[in-house]
């Protein structure tokens, strides 16, 4: 049995593979006579385990092949340059400092963007079933007119799942404020404090199955059913429901007493990558906004979402789709008798938006959600590419500009035996060191600093540091850059010809002058684009803000949430006109700023609604003295009176509305929806949505809604009118704090996103700037030492301080002012692009870019001339004594 | 530039190498190591040590019998030269001459413990 027991063959492969050739026969034989003493002591495993044990004893130097001695060598030759590597980034305080601390701004910057990047990409791909999960999108392309929206009839849904068996299921949500979603007063039964609340929809049990949402309490299938049921998030349970589980009690609404809701679940909250962000989800069984509103086929108001069964095709599907038109809407077209009913049948079709692509791709899809954008993620993207670019060349053109130092080392090393290859790696190693140096520095910062991007960005990211990628990602990150950055250098400085080099004759880095200059006009170049940039997003910025709106927002105070005042609304109104401050006061939901009440309805001229195709018009309704305090325009026409009686059934119509059905001399003439109205007034066009689109048609009527009460007041002291409407406040509502808000600030906040896109890019460009002056800074330093002994003799033989600042600061200046040249029509077209988003937008004027360069000048002036001014002031003795 | 004075280890293979004499290659003198001194040893180490006491000029080799434990290879046989029996002895001597000097112990008791 002993006999069949063998040394185990892949060690005895293994020492064959290592093993000096004529040491072999001696042990091999040591070993198998080790390996069967052993056997006759030991266990057979432990025998091969000591035979294991004997031949990694012979990984020795003296019995390895001769090619494999080598490694060991190279090994040696690794310590040593990262002792030469760490002297000379040691040696050089100030250049060591600038490459790092420049390399790892543009890695901090990097990470941080790269993070942002990430979190937009990372958006709703946490549904179980998210590759089957689809928004039905309605685009239509109809005489000249196109768009894309989510909107769908309350009906459409039920048809899809009864018609196509690859739908498994269908669900909707309405987020409309005009049936009540959005913000509320709210209350738990068995309290009598009213709480503001937002983040208010009607879903679908449909849609909370379909997404499948997870569950804390309640029966996720069940949650919604019932008529008058509501689901809230994990963070409203934990406020108003502390330690106790909510399902079953109950929540009253605006007051309504009578129609309590039942909690039938509490989901976990929407994470912040979710495109639906909201709180209180409130069932649709068993509401009717109006009697038929469900099988309306008239109105759309419902985003739709379908769960494909897994198999579907939702190509295909998007093209059987198209007979939903046919069948449903057509018949209803035609019985309503709407011109060319077949024509606009066909001008329309339908498109299955994949879930986890509506954040980033909704670019031209109206909706109720916001989104980032994809686009912004490039330009975001671009900008951090650009920053680590600059830090790059930094590395690059300092190690170059450095080799002068370095060519008697090179040299020598040559002389004395180092192949080509070992100079690259020594210097491709020092650059190494230097990127894993600045990698470490870089992440840190980073660190530091993502408080600051994330109030900068709107975005709550945390720091990645339990993600198992992150470290092998840097570290990979780290040693791709390093031999990047290190690359060039490394070839160049291993070119040195080593008899001219140690003869003295140096090129004291002037044969790579040009290609330095090239770097830094690249630099700089990419800076200018980023301030000009800048500034022209600033332009914009600063003219959406100030441009004539048409309405006049300032000295308006908003109060909300005043619906729970019930019929005492009016006395609280008159109750407000008696304060000195206040000048008029109106009553309406309907505000010409994002986020308040709209209703589009379809209009005609009188009496040729079976005629004409229908404008889309914005149907407001307000108060006599809405025009008054808003500070609108009459110009043809008059205002709602209160003494006319007829005025109820009289209309003010908006300078586009009139445009579009045509009308000259609109006073007197009539215009109808599902009743017809008298024009009594056109009022001047006033922007009533973001500017970036064009002012559409608009009209108001009188009518009845509660909600906002809107304040026009005169005084230099906004904080004693707030207090005094307080104090009326407190009369009529004791169960409810007042909530107000300023209209000039909720009109500003339609801008945040550009405000935003303005302060990051604020950001990279001074960054930018910040990492090419640190490159100029420590070039002109090391051109100054370079040509000391120059300066010097120039000033024993009397040249003054000015010839020498000049002569030093000219060369860089001359790279600046190319820079201009090359960004000024870079950042033109760039910006032009981009303004073309807006349709109110300023103009790109010559001033920009004046400011814009002579800014860049000063800065490279104010870096270059710290040094100048020093290589002037020296004294010549100094520098002249050694020779 | 050979190093010509011993360490404690290659003293002790030196001795070893003579004491065996015919029957000295590596794992032999690696297996009298381990049960001479109770301290395991790899035959590698031995074989390295052996292979520098060769360079410095103590000992010398040739090849041996081959033997059926072996798989019918020969064996590398270490024998000492008069140059490594004289750095031995050497040692032996000086160490003898710091002992005689050591206070408070006869020079007849001592032994070394290898």
């Amino acid at each position: 049995m002993k006999e069949r027991i063998s040394p185990p063959r892949l060690a005895q492969r293994f020492l064959a593979y290592f093993l000096r050739g004529e040491l072999a026969e001696e042990v091999c034989g040591d070993l198998d006579e080790k390996f069967y003493s052993d056997l006759l002591k030991k266990s057979s495993l432990k025998a091969k385990i000591n035979y294991w044990y004997q031949v990694f004893n012979y990984l020795r130097p003296f019995a390895l092949r001769k090619s494999m001695s080598t490694n060991i060598n190279s090994y040696d030759m690794l310590q040593s340059y990262f002792i030469i590597g760490w002297r000379s980034l040691t040696k050089q305080r100030m250049y060591s400092a600038i490459k790092v601390g420049g390399f790892s701004l543009g890695i901090a910057s990097c990470l941080l963007i790269a993070l942002f990047i990430n979190d937009e990409l990372s958006y709703d791909l946490r549904y179980p079933d998210g590759d089957r999960i689809f928004r039905v999108v309605i685009a239509y392309n109809y005489m000249g007119e196109s768009g894309k929206d989510v909107w769908m009839q309350a009906p459409f849904a039920k048809a899809l799942k009864d018609d196509y068996p690859e739908i498994e299921k269908v669900g909707r949500y309405n987020s409309s404020e005009l049936f009540g979603a959005g913000s509320k007063e709210i209350r738990r039964s068995d309290k009598i404090e009213n709480t503001y609340e937002e983040g208010f929809v009607y879903f679908d049990q449909g849609l909370l199955d379909i997404l499948q949402l997870p569950m804390v309490y309640g029966n996720p299938s069940k949650a919604l059913s019932d008529p008058h049921t509501i689901v809230i998030t994990k963070r409203k349970a934990d406020k108003y429901f502390p330690n106790e589980n909510p399902v079953g009690k109950s929540f009253i609404l605006n007051n309504d007493e009578k129609n309590p809701f039942r909690i039938g679940g509490v989901i976990e909250d929407f994470p912040a990558t979710s495109h639906l962000q909201y709180d209180f989800l409130m069932t649709m069984t068993g509401v009717e906004f109006w009697n038929g509103e469900q099988s309306d086929w008239g109105a759309t108001n419902y985003p739709t979402y379908i769960l494909l069964k897994s198999g579907a095709n939702a190509k295909q599907l998007e093209k059987k789709m198209l007979s939903v038109i046919d069948k449903y809407l057509l018949p209803i077209w035609i019985k309503d008798g709407v011109p060319n009913a077949k024509e606009m049948s066909k001008a329309g079709w339908f498109e299955l938006q994949p879930v986890k692509s509506i954040h980033l791709r909704s670019e031209g899809i109206s909706d109720p959600v916001s989104h980032g954008d994809i686009r912004f993620v490039w330009l975001f993207g671009a900008v951090a590419a650009f920053i680590l670019l600059i830090a790059m060349i930094n590395f690059i053109n300092l190690s170059t500009a450095k080799s002068a130092n370095r060519a008697k080392e090179v040299g020598l090393r040559k002389t004395v035996g180092s192949l080509r290859i070992n100079i690259i790696n020594q210097f491709l190693t020092e650059s190494l060191l230097y990127s894993v140096f600045s990698f470490v520095v870089g992440v840190l910062l980073a660190w530091f600093l993502l408080p600051y991007f994330n109030l900068l960005s709107a975005k709550s990211i945390q720091f990645p540091w339990t993600d198992w990628q992150l470290f092998p990602m840097l570290l990979l990150a780290a040693l791709v850059v390093g031999i990047l950055a290190g690359l060039y250098p490394a070839f160049y400085l291993s070119s040195f010809n080593p008899a001219s080099v140690l003869k003295g004759n140096v090129s004291r880095g002037s044969k790579s002058s040009t290609m330095r200059s090239s770097l830094v006009v690249f630099q700089f170049t990419a800076s200018v684009v980023l301030i000009i940039a800048t500034f022209v997003i600033y332009r914009q910025v600063e003219y959406i803000l100030n441009k004539k709106v048409g309405f006049d927002k300032d000295q308006v105070i908003l109060i909300q949430g005043t619906n729970t005042l019930d019929e005492k609304i009016k006395t609280f109104k008159n109750e407000l006109l008696q304060l000195s401050q206040v000048k008029s006061v109106t009553i309406s939901d309907y505000l010409p700023i994002r986020g308040t009440k709209r209703n589009g309805n379809g209009f005609w001229n009188e009496g040729k609604d079976k005629i004409d195709k229908s404008i889309g018009v914005q149907f407001w309704r307000v108060d006599y003295d809405y025009i008054k305090t808003m500070g609108m325009k009459i110009v043809e026409g008059r205002n709602f009176s209160e003494n006319m009686a007829s005025d109820s059934s009289g209309i003010i119509i908006n300078q586009t509305m009139a445009k579009k059905l045509g009308l000259t001399d609109p006073v007197g003439k009539g215009v109808q929806n599902w009743r017809v109205w008298n024009v009594i007034g056109v009022v001047e066009d006033f922007h009533f949505e973001s500017l970036r689109e064009q002012i559409g048609p608009l009209c108001f009527v009188l009518g009845n809604n509660s909600n906002i009460v809107s304040v026009k007041v005169n005084t230099a002291s906004m904080a004693s009118v707030i207090q005094s409407i307080d104090g009326i406040w407190k009369k009529f509502s004791t169960n409810q704090p007042i909530r107000y808000a300023f209209l000039n600030e909720s009109f500003a906040r339609m801008y945040d996103d550009v405000q935003r896109m303005g302060r990051i890019f604020i950001s990279a460009a001074g960054l930018a700037i910040i990492v090419a002056c640190l490159g100029l800074f420590a070039l002109s330093a090391f051109m100054v030492e370079q040509r000391s002994k120059e300066i010097s003799i120039r000033l024993v033989l009397g040249a003054s301080l000015n010839t020498i600042f000049n002569m030093l600061t000219f060369n860089f200046l001359k790279l600046v002012v190319i820079s201009i040249v090359v960004a000024v029509p870079i950042a033109w077209y760039v910006m032009h692009h981009w303004l073309q988003n807006f349709t109110y937008r300023t103009e790109i004027t010559w001033d920009i870019f004046v400011i814009a360069g002579s800014l860049s000048v000063l800065i490279a002036l104010l870096t270059i001339s710290y040094q100048s001014i020093r290589a002037a002031f020296v004294n010549p003795v100094e520098k002249l004594k050694t020779e | 530039m050979i190093e010509t004075r011993l360490g404690e280890f290659e003293e002790v293979i030196l001795l070893l190498a003579g004491i065996l004499g015919e029957d000295a290659y590596a794992f032999k003198i690696a297996d009298e190591f381990e049960s001479q001194t109770k301290r395991s040893v790899s035959i590698g180490a031995v074989h390295s040590s052996l292979t520098r006491l060769e360079e410095k000029g103590f000992l010398k080799s040739e090849m041996g019998k081959s033997t059926a434990a072996r798989g019918g290879r020969r064996k590398r046989i270490y024998t000492l030269t008069a140059y490594g029996k004289k750095t031995l002895a050497a040692a032996r001597d000086f160490r003898q001459s710091l002992w005689d000097q050591y206070p408070g112990f006869a020079a007849s008791s001592l032994s070394f413990g290898l």
